[in-house]
């Protein structure tokens, strides 16, 4: 495959990727169904930080935030099954079943696990030894720069931790199990080894102070623009949209087969992170996965980081076997 | 994919046997990988419903077992599944198969062409790790609930440093609003109250083996859906090919 240049390098030498917008599938059908493709994503985003902004006290709960939350991936779901971007990435029994396992493992395990050693408990007690108050001033910002802020920290902070992810081994071997999807679904961003959903939510938010309501607001930001990294559904989504936000045909090209295309799009949410530090490729890509689209179990998802590393180590610090001389 | 271990996957069923056919298709226990009572006398046939599917399909009058084999063996050229064909019976086994094959929740699985007076039937056992996986998981996530009220039990703090924590959080004079969000007409956060200060904070939170129950129920519910989805996805798949013109 000859590839495709951007900038400085060269994309799709090993797989099959599309680059440039211009080049990217539009919304097929009836004049409604391409009207609700095109504005689906700006309308929810502010539709509910309106909803956030304004709601009552005793509405805006974490409680209802979940609900809401339950509700709007079902809604995707939903989408998903109306109008998908592949055929190939059509959700089956199996991979519902599989990327519901990993949601229901983060939403019980890893929280037991996070509430002992998460980067909220580090934060605290640093603060504690160290007697720091929070940042409080942050509070007395309007609310939509305080959900902004909170939400832009925890994306500045996972952009680097996922562009670590992609050059330094050690942390590779944790997130290389997530690159084995070989299609992209609504729940598919919860799919991977522990070790690396545990590293992906490490953040230095609680070292701010912000309030309640912030976070509601921040919460939405996540749930209506990064919710759509990994969704098999084909939007027409806005030139702004996609000039400040992450997209399922940016994350699509994050996953392709094609290795060059893997080093780049990291951020969550953001895509203009990628813009700024230089790492974003406007594109989408059908074929995903590794190894040709090798799709690991749920076993070798739990121990690969392991039993990888384990064979790593041994090569590198293993005795060398010792040449016997010839009879 | 190459079938590089389709000849020791023929091993793997009794019913591979060519001369066999008078037996129930039943796999050889003791080289068959998703069975967890290898080696022991549980007699499997009572639960192995549970991830194995059966069943069987009526050939069109005049197809031959061989033109039906055929039209069926497209489905074993993917992705990491490897297959054999021996006269009447077809074996197959995959691994790692991508979400994109249509056979992708079974692991292993034979169909055979049995030949009878009123006609040919072709006959086949598949099975799913992923079916026992996910009748399994209503019990893990239960033992994860169970997990948390121990754990919430064994953290539960004094009396006298909750009451002291839920003081200090009520004693926190509400931040008044920025007057952007004054103007634009947002609520002002109220005070928080005592009860409900103590349920503040990551730290503080009480661990709640709601969402433990919540997982443990739908994957029951999904479990049915998919014993009973995927047992007729199959069966269409496979009429689907054997008519295929």
């Amino acid at each position: 495959m000859d590839g495709i240049r951007v900038g400085n390098r060269v994309v799709g030498t090993q797989s099959p990727v599309t680059i440039g917008w211009e080049n990217i599938p539009k919304v097929e059908g009836g004049p409604v169904k391409r009207f609700v493709f095109t504005w689906f994503q700006p309308t929810m985003l502010f539709a509910l930080l309106a909803f956030w902004y304004y709601a009552p006290n005793s509405i805006a709960t974490t409680s209802v935030a979940i609900g809401i939350g339950i509700g709007f991936r079902v809604l995707l779901l939903g989408l998903e099954w109306v109008n998908p971007r592949y055929e190939s990435w059509r959700l089956t029994w199996k991979e519902l079943v599989v990327d519901l396992f990993y949601v229901g493992f983060s939403y019980t395990l890893l929280r037991i696990v996070d509430s002992y050693i998460g980067s909220d408990v580090i934060i605290e007690n640093v603060q504690h030894h160290f007697h720091w108050d929070k940042f409080a001033w942050f509070t007395g910002l309007p609310l939509l720069v305080q959900a902004f802020l909170i939400s832009f920290i925890f994306d500045f902070g996972q952009y680097w931790m996922h562009r670590g992810m992609h050059n330094w081994y050690p942390l590779w071997l944790p997130h290389s199990v997530h690159h084995y999807i070989t299609q992209l679904n609504i729940n598919k961003g919860a799919v991977g080894n522990p070790v690396e959903l545990f590293l992906i939510g490490l953040g230095i938010g609680g070292l701010f102070d912000f309030v309640p309501r912030a976070f509601l607001l921040a919460g939405t930001f996540g749930l209506t623009i990064g919710t759509y990294q990994h969704i098999n559904v084909r939007f027409n989504s806005p030139k702004w949209w996609r000039f400040l936000f992450n997209t399922t045909e940016h994350h699509s090209l994050h996953h392709s087969q094609d290795y060059e295309s893997t080093r780049s799009n990291y951020s969550g949410s953001y895509i203009f992170i990628d813009r700024m530090f230089g790492t974003c490729i406007d594109g989408e890509a059908e074929l995903l996965g590794m190894e040709g689209g090798r799709r690991m179990s749920v076993r070798e998802q739990m121990t690969y980081p392991f039993t990888e590393g384990w064979k790593t180590l041994k090569e590198r610090f293993g005795r060398a076997p010792v040449a016997l001389p010839a009879e | 994919m190459g079938s590089a271990s389709a000849a020791s996957t023929a091993l793997l069923y009794a019913g591979a046997d060519p001369g066999s056919q008078a037996q129930p298709m039943r796999p050889d226990k003791s080289k068959w990988s998703p069975d967890p009572f290898k080696g022991t006398s549980v007699n499997l046939r009572f639960i192995d419903w549970i991830w194995h599917v059966r069943g069987s399909l009526e050939l069109a009058p005049g197809q031959s077992s061989q033109e039906a084999l055929e039209r069926l063996d497209p489905l074993f050229h993917e992705t990491g599944t490897s297959h054999e064909r021996a006269d009447d019976t077809l074996t197959f086994r995959k691994k790692d198969q991508p979400a994109q094959d249509k056979m992708s929740v079974f692991d292993s699985g034979v169909l055979r062409i049995e030949k009878r007076a009123a006609g040919s039937v072709l006959r086949y056992h598949l099975v799913s790790r992923t079916l026992l996986f996910c009748f399994l998981l209503p019990f893990a996530f239960l033992a994860i609930a169970q997990l948390t009220i121990a754990i919430g039990k064994m953290e539960n703090p004094p009396a006298a440093k909750a009451a002291d924590a839920a003081h200090k959080a009520a004693a926190k004079a509400p931040v008044p609003l920025n007057p952007i969000d004054k103007f634009l007409g947002a609520p002002a956060p109220e005070k928080p109250k005592k009860g409900e200060a103590e349920k503040m904070g990551k730290r503080g939170k009480k661990a709640s083996p709601t969402s433990a129950y919540v997982f443990a129920s739908m994957f029951a519910i999904l479990y049915l859906i998919g014993r009973i989805l995927e047992d007729r996805l199959v069966k269409r798949l496979l009429r689907k090919k054997l008519q295929a013109p």
